[in-house]
C-alpha cells in the first residue's frame, strides 16, 4: 500500500484536494469516487476536522448557510469508502506481472491499475459509433477494462449522458450483454446528472437481471430517486434493502431528506427511529434537514420530536456545527408564538451565560456517577485483563492503603508529567515550583512519581526531594508501573473537590473503558477536574483552572444552551468548544 | 461474467425466437441506423437526433431481450433464500461489482464470513480470502510454468542423450535430513534450552494463533538447520487446543517424530527461577550479551494489535528476569514496532549463540525498520541519520528530527531553533 514515498504522496494529496474543488456537484458516495491510494494514516491528517464519531459535517470555508454537500459527499466517501478503494490495490511486488507474461488480463484486480495508470483518459464530446468505440477500444491498453475506465472519466468529466449510452450500445451489441459494474457506473453517471426516467430504466433492467443488488447500487438507487419527484419509489426500495441487510446511513439520509422535503414530517421521523433502533448513527446532514424544514410549522409534536433530537446530541455529547447551529436558531426563531430569541454568545470560565445570566450546568459527577466511574476506573484501567500489566496487586494495595489513610486530598499531581515543563532546568526544580505555586492555598497535595526519581541523580537532587516532602504527600510507584492510573483513583477517591493535574490527555485510559457511555463520563469528570498549565518557558508556571460548568447541549425549559464549533478550530475529544448559542423564550 | 455470457448466448441460439435474429449478437445482422462519421468535430444535424435517440437506448432493448428468457427460469425458483444462500447471493453480487472477493468460497468460509460482527470486518475477511485465492493462482501459475520448462529440458537432454556420471548417489535431502536429526538428537541431551511460552492462546484470535504457529514451524527449521541447536521446550503447552491443532495441520505425521519438548506444565516447574530470563520488547533491561547458561523464554504471541506488556505482565507475575534485545542501541531505529517475529528471534539468538557478535546476529531484523547498524555515541548518529536519509529518501530534515526524538527521547535533545 503505502510504498509511495512522501513526496508523491503529498503530490497526491494536493490533486486530491484540487478534485474536492472542482468536482461536481451531487457526486455520488460510491466506491467509484476517483481516488489515489492514500494511506490510512494520512487520511486522518487531510480528514482532521472530523471528530471521532464521524458525525461531523466539514468546515466550510466560506461560511455561507449553503451546506458543504459537495465537499462532505467526498469527504464522507473517502472516509468510509476507503477500505472499498484500498482493496482493489493490488499489493504491489507480489502480482506486479511481467510483460512477458501477460496475466494482467486475467485479473479482476486490475480496477486498481485502471485508477493510477488510466485516470488521463479524455472522455468524448459526443456519441459515438460501435466502429469508433471499438476503435478507441483496441488503442487501449488493457480492452478488458476500458468501458470502466471510460465510464470513470465520464462520471468524473460529467460527460453528457447520451455519450454514456452509446458506450453501453457498443457493449451490448459486442457483448449481448453489460456487465453489473459497467451498469452500475452508468447509473452513477444519471445520478449524479438526475436523471429519473434513465435511473428507473437501469433499476427495471437489473431487478429483471439479478435477484439482489448490492449496497452500492441501492445507494445509487435511493439517493437518485428521491431528490425526484419519484420520491416514494425510494422509501419503496428502502423497505427491500432492509429485506437483504441493514440499509447504509446514506440510504437513510436520503429517505429523510426526501420525506422532510415534501413536509412529510412524521414519515422522517419514523425514519429516523428506526435508523436509531437500528444502530446506524445518523448523519449531521440528517439532524439538521430536520430543523431546516420544520421551519415555520406549529405542532406540538414535532416540538417533542426535535427537542429530542437537541437531547440525542447531549445524550452523545455532539456539537453542532455552524450551519447546523444556525437551523436550529431559525427552526426556534420561526416557531409561531413560541417567542423564542436566540444569542450567540461566548461564555466565561465562572459558566454564567451573559444573555440571559443562566448559570450553567455544573460539571460535577452526580454521587452515582462517582463511584460508578471510580469502579470502572479499577476495573478496566488499573486491572485491564491482567492487573500486572500496569501494576501489581502488591503494589496496588499498598497504593490503596496508602491513600485511604491520607484522605481527603485537594490536589494529585502527576510528579513526572510536570517535573517536563521546562526542560532546559533540573526536573526535580520544575516539580518544586508546581508543589510550591499549588501550596499555597493551603491545598493537601498528593505527588505520584516513581521510585528512580529517589536516587539521587543530576536530576533529581535528594535535598529538594526531601524538601518537596514536606509539603506534600508522595507515592512512588515501580519504576515499570503506570503512574496515571494511580492518579485517577487517588482523584476519584478523594471526591468531588479534588483536582489533578497533568499535562496528559489520558487518552489511552479513556480508550481502556469499555463503553461509550463510561467514556463519556470520564471526559465530563476529566474536564471539570483536569488542571493544564502553560509550559511557558522562563516564566513562573502558571495554571489554567478547571472548568466549572458542563459543555453539553442543556435546557431548563425556557432556554436552551447549545454550544458550537466554530469552523476554525480543530477539535479533539478533549478540546471542547468555547462559543454557544443561547436560546430564551420571553414570555 | 463469463458464463453469463455464455448462458445467454445459448439461449439466444437455442431459442429460436423471432428476436434472436433481431437483435442478435452478430453486428453484422444489425443494420446500422446511422451513416458513419468517423471524424468527430463534423457536426451532426439535428435530423439525425431522432434516429440516434433509438440508436442510444438499443443497449435496453439488448438486455431487456434477453432477460425475458431469464425470468422465465427465475419464476421457476423459490423466492426466499437461506441465509447461506442469500449471502452467496451477496458476495457474488460485490463481486460483479468488482469489490475483492473470491471466486470459489466454501461453507465454512462462507459460514466465518456470516459470523463476522460489522460490515467492515466481512469486507476483510473477503478481500483477506481473495488475495490468498490469488497467491494460490499465481503459485500454481508459477509451477505449471516451471514443469514445462523442465519438461523442455528433459526433452533437450533426451535429444543429446548424455549420461551423467557420478560418484554420489543422489539422496541429498534424506541424508541431510538425518544429519541434521542427529544434531537435534544431540541438542535434546546437551543442548541449551530455549523456552516457547504457549500461554498466550486466550489473548490471540484465531488468525493470530495461525500466524504463531507458522512462525513457530519456520523457528524450529532454522534451529534444526543450524550448528548447534537449542534444546526447544514447548511449555504450558494444552493438548489439543488451538495451538495442538494448528501444529498437528502443519506437521501432520511428523508431529510426533519432532526432536523437542512439548509440555503442559510451566517453565518454572521445570528449570530453576534465576536461570530463566524472559525476553520481551516491553523490558526495561536491555541484553548485553548472550548467556550460555541462562535459559531463554520466548513468549509465542502474535500482536497484530499492539498489546504492550502483556508478556512482561507474565514476567513480574512468575518474578522472572527480563531483557529486550538492544535494538536501539545498535540500529539506528527508522520505523515500526521494536517486537520481532518469533522466526527472527530465533535466528538471532542461533547467531549470538555461535559467534557472538550483534552485528550479525542483528542482521535478522528486517532492513525496513532501520537505516543502519551502529558502534558510536548517540549525538554523531543524528548527523548520520539525517545524511542517510537526505541521501536516500530525499526527506525533510525536521521530520527526521522528530523521529529521532522519539525514538531517543532521554538521550537527545532537539535544539530548538
Amino acid at each position: 500500500m503505502a510504498l509511495l514515498s512522501q513526496t508523491s504522496q503529498q503530490g497526491f494529496q494536493a490533486l486530491l484536494w484540487k478534485c474536492h474543488m472542482f468536482w461536481p456537484v451531487s457526486r455520488c458516495q460510491q466506491l467509484f469516487a476517483a481516488s489515489f491510494s492514500i494511506p490510512n494514516r494520512e487520511k486522518i491528517n487531510y480528514f482532521s476536522f472530523m471528530t471521532s464519531s464521524s458525525t461531523a459535517l466539514p468546515v466550510d470555508p466560506k461560511e455561507s448557510d449553503v451546506l458543504p454537500t459537495k465537499k462532505r459527499s467526498e469527504i464522507d466517501c473517502k472516509e468510509r469508502k476507503g477500505w472499498d478503494e484500498e482493496t482493489k490495490e493490488i499489493p504491489e511486488g507480489k502480482f506486479r506481472f511481467s510483460s512477458s507474461v501477460g496475466a494482467a488480463k486475467k485479473w479482476s484486480m486490475s480496477h486498481g491499475l485502471s485508477r493510477h495508470k488510466f485516470s488521463n483518459v479524455q472522455p468524448p464530446e459526443k456519441p459515438l459509433q460501435a466502429e469508433e468505440w471499438n476503435k478507441l477500444r483496441e488503442d487501449f491498453r488493457l480492452p478488458e477494462i476500458f468501458e470502466e475506465v471510460m465510464l470513470n472519466s465520464m462520471i468524473r468529466c460529467n460527460s453528457p449522458i447520451d455519450v454514456a449510452k452509446s458506450l453501453l450500445t457498443h457493449v451490448a451489441k459486442r457483448n449481448g450483454d453489460i456487465a453489473y459494474n459497467v451498469l452500475v457506473k452508468y447509473l452513477t453517471l444519471c445520478v449524479q446528472q438526475g436523471q429519473v426516467s434513465e435511473i428507473r430504466d437501469v433499476y427495471d433492467i437489473m431487478k429483471a437481471r439479478f435477484r439482489i443488488l448490492e449496497s452500492g447500487a441501492y445507494n445509487l438507487l435511493i439517493k437518485g430517486l428521491s431528490n425526484s419527484d419519484q420520491w416514494r419509489m425510494a422509501l419503496t426500495l428502502l423497505e427491500e434493502v432492509k429485506k437483504i441487510m441493514i440499509p447504509s446511513r446514506t440510504c437513510y439520509e436520503s429517505c429523510i431528506k426526501a420525506a422532510s422535503r415534501h413536509q412529510e414530517m412524521k414519515l422522517a421521523f419514523e425514519l429516523y427511529n428506526e435508523m436509531l433502533a437500528k444502530d446506524v448513527v445518523p448523519t449531521l446532514h440528517v439532524l439538521q434537514s430536520f430543523f431546516d424544514y420544520s421551519r415555520g410549522m406549529k405542532s406540538a409534536e414535532l416540538q417533542k420530536e426535535l427537542f429530542g433530537i437537541l437531547l440525542y446530541l447531549r445524550e452523545n455529547q455532539i456539537y453542532p456545527h455552524k450551519t447546523f447551529m444556525r437551523s436550529i436558531k431559525l427552526w426556534f426563531e420561526s416557531i409561531p408564538g413560541g417567542n423564542w430569541r436566540g444569542h450567540l454568545t461566548d461564555i466565561k470560565d465562572s459558566g454564567q451565560c451573559p444573555v440571559c445570566k443562566h448559570q450553567l450546568e455544573d460539571s460535577n459527577l452526580t454521587e452515582e456517577e462517582y463511584s460508578n466511574l471510580s469502579e470502572r476506573i479499577i476495573r478496566d484501567v488499573i486491572h485491564g485483563t491482567d492487573t500486572f500489566r500496569k501494576t501489581s496487586p502488591k503494589e496496588f494495595e499498598a497504593f490503596q492503603a496508602f491513600v485511604e489513610n491520607r484522605l481527603p486530598f485537594d490536589i494529585v499531581i502527576d510528579g513526572l508529567n510536570v517535573s517536563h515543563i521546562k526542560s532546559r532546568r533540573m526536573q526535580c526544580e520544575n516539580l518544586f515550583d508546581a508543589v510550591n505555586c499549588l501550596a499555597k492555598e493551603n491545598a493537601r497535595l498528593l505527588v505520584l512519581g516513581r521510585k528512580h526519581m529517589l536516587m539521587n541523580s543530576s536530576n533529581w537532587k535528594r535535598e529538594i526531594m526531601k524538601e518537596m516532602q514536606n509539603k506534600a504527600d508522595f507515592f512512588f510507584a515501580e519504576n515499570i508501573s503506570e503512574d496515571d492510573a494511580f492518579l485517577l483513583y487517588a482523584t476519584l477517591r478523594s471526591g468531588k473537590h479534588c483536582r489533578f493535574v497533568t499535562r496528559d490527555f489520558l487518552r489511552d485510559h479513556k480508550a481502556c473503558l469499555s463503553d461509550s457511555l463510561t467514556r463519556h463520563l470520564f471526559r465530563k469528570w476529566q474536564r471539570g477536574h483536569q488542571i493544564v498549565f502553560s509550559s511557558a518557558e522562563g516564566r513562573s508556571i502558571n495554571f489554567l483552572p478547571a472548568l466549572h460548568y458542563d459543555c453539553v447541549v442543556q435546557t431548563t425549559g425556557d432556554t436552551w444552551h447549545i454550544p458550537y464549533k466554530d469552523v476554525y478550530e480543530e477539535k479533539y475529544s478533549y478540546q471542547v468548544p468555547k462559543k454557544w448559542l443561547c436560546i430564551q423564550q420571553k414570555l | 461474467m463469463q458464463s453469463a455470457n455464455m448462458l445467454l448466448r445459448k439461449i439466444l441460439r437455442s431459442s429460436g425466437l423471432p428476436f434472436a435474429a433481431q437483435h442478435g449478437m452478430k453486428k453484422d445482422l444489425l443494420p446500422l441506423s446511422r451513416t458513419l462519421s468517423l471524424s468527430l468535430c463534423l457536426k451532426q444535424d439535428k435530423a439525425c437526433e431522432p434516429s440516434e435517440k433509438l440508436d442510444l437506448d438499443e443497449w435496453k432493448k439488448v438486455m431487456k431481450s434477453g432477460l425475458q428468457e431469464e425470468v422465465s427460469e427465475m419464476v421457476s425458483e423459490p423466492k426466499e433464500l437461506s441465509s447461506l444462500a442469500a449471502a452467496r447471493e451477496t458476495l457474488e453480487m460485490w463481486r460483479l461489482a468488482g469489490r475483492a472477493v473470491p471466486e470459489n468460497i466454501s461453507e465454512e468460509q462462507l459460514k466465518t464470513f456470516m459470523e463476522c460482527p460489522s460490515k467492515s470486518a466481512k469486507k476483510k475477511y473477503v478481500k483477506y480470502l481473495h488475495l490468498k485465492e490469488l497467491h494460490k493462482k499465481n503459485d500454481k501459475r508459477k509451477m505449471d510454468e516451471k514443469r514445462e520448462r523442465r519438461l523442455e529440458a528433459q526433452d533437450q537432454a533426451s535429444k543429446t542423450d548424455e549420461t551423467k556420471k557420478s560418484s554420489l548417489i543422489c539422496m541429498w535431502s534424506s541424508t541431510m535430513d538425518k544429519a541434521y536429526n542427529w544434531r537435534a538428537a544431540q541438542s535434546m541431551i546437551f543442548g541449551q534450552p530455549l523456552v516457547f511460552d504457549m500461554s498466550y492462546e486466550n489473548e490471540m484470535s484465531v488468525r493470530e494463533v495461525t500466524n504463531t504457529v507458522r512462525q513457530i514451524v519456520m523457528s524450529e527449521s532454522c534451529n534444526r538447520k543450524s550448528v548447534d541447536p537449542f534444546h526447544i521446550h514447548f511449555c504450558n503447552f494444552k493438548d489439543d487446543s488451538l495451538y495442538h491443532r494448528e501444529f498437528i495441520k502443519s506437521y501432520r505425521e511428523a508431529w510426533d517424530k519432532l526432536l523437542i519438548t512439548v509440555t503442559d506444565r510451566c517453565y518454572t516447574e521445570i528449570f530453576p527461577k534465576d536461570k530463566l530470563i524472559y525476553l520481551t520488547a516491553d523490558s526495561p533491561k536491555v541484553m548485553k550479551t548472550f548467556d550460555h547458561d541462562k535459559i531463554y523464554i520466548v513468549g509465542s504471541m502474535v500482536d497484530r494489535s499492539i498489546k504492550t506488556g502483556v508478556s512482561l505482565a507474565r514476567a513480574k507475575r512468575l518474578g522472572l528476569e527480563t531483557a529486550a534485545l538492544p535494538l536501539e542501541k545498535y540500529l539506528l531505529w527508522n520505523t515500526g514496532a521494536k517486537n520481532l517475529t518469533l522466526d527472527q528471534m530465533m535466528q538471532i539468538l542461533l547467531t549470538l549463540k555461535d559467534t557472538a557478535d550483534w552485528k550479525k546476529a542483528l542482521e535478522f531484523v528486517p532492513k525496513r525498520k532501520y537505516c543502519g547498524f551502529v558502534n558510536r555515541p548517540v549525538k554523531e548518529l543524528k548527523k548520520t541519520l539525517d545524511l542517510v536519509n537526505t541521501l536516500k529518501l530525499g526527506k525533510g530534515r525536521e521530520v527526521e528530527g522528530k523521529r529521532f526524538v522519539k525514538n531517543y527521547p532521554n538521550k537527545y535533545k532537539l535544539k530548538q531553533k
